[in-house]
């Protein structure tokens, strides 16, 4: 596997898990909105 | 939720052809890549700063508290991207130029940037009182918000530095692969998609925060 390669993985995978965190804020401010 | 979706397909897409399909330039070899993230790090600053800007005034206007969690979120945001800027551009000034730091007219200019903003966060985080907080805030982010396009388009124009030429020459053109210009500008909407999402959701925790706060007061 070339070094690029590793690298974009790391980018994807990061972007990934920022999505992801964000997702999960995004539903929990909805729930304490509803409260 | 859609839109979401369509933001994590799109950066996940382009991060991709930013690798496997786009060329690289010869003079940077490998480091091209951290263009695609560089620049739009640095764009999101000042767009976020003119953001707060523009709510800043919008406040001292209309006095309308929603305004001021605009600003102060964009602002957050602003620094927090442009301290994405910085990091990025040291990295990359590393591997071309062979020092982190070089006192380029660019590099001072972001620094400056950087502590003026933060000067802004620690105005706000010490006046309690809300409504002199937004003010005050506010007044100092629309004063601030002048030295922007001046440190930001202005100073690295005059004199001479390292970086290449703006994105958009003197001839008015953007001298780029038309390749790597697809990719750059998919980014740089990408980035600016992530900007808005994260913008709306910290302006959503200021009212929450403001309603806990004022739910506290009541009991």
């Amino acid at each position: 596997m070339s070094g690029g390669n590793v690298v974009m993985g790391v980018a994807l995978l990061t972007w990934g898990l920022l999505f992801y965190y964000l997702v999960r804020i995004e539903r929990r401010v909805k729930e304490l909105e509803k409260r | 939720m859609i839109w979401r979706g369509l933001l994590l397909v799109w950066i996940a897409g382009w991060i991709a052809a930013a690798f496997l399909w786009a060329p690289l330039v010869p003079v940077l070899g490998e480091t091209t890549r951290v263009l695609y993230f560089h620049i739009p790090a640095a764009w999101v600053t000042v767009l976020a700063l003119a953001w707060s800007m523009l709510h800043s005034a919008l406040y001292l206007a209309k006095r309308d508290l929603r305004h001021d969690d605009h600003a102060a979120a964009a602002a957050e945001l602003g620094l927090l991207f442009c301290v994405v800027a910085t990091a990025s551009g040291s990295l990359w000034a590393k591997a071309m130029w062979g020092s982190y730091w070089n006192w380029d007219p660019r590099e001072t200019s972001i620094f400056f940037l950087l502590l003026i903003y933060a000067a802004y966060l620690a105005l706000r985080s010490s006046i309690d009182q809300e409504e002199r907080r937004a003010r005050l805030a506010a007044v100092y982010s629309v004063v601030a918000f002048v030295a922007v396009p001046f440190l930001i388009f202005v100073v690295p124009r005059i004199y001479f530095t390292l970086h290449p030429d703006p994105l958009i020459n003197p001839r008015g053109r953007v001298d780029m692969d038309p390749r790597i210009r697809v990719v750059f500008f998919a980014l740089l909407a990408g980035f600016t998609g992530l900007f808005y999402w994260v913008l709306g959701l910290r302006v959503r925790v200021a009212r929450l925060e403001r309603r806990l706060q004022s739910d506290l007061e009541a009991t």
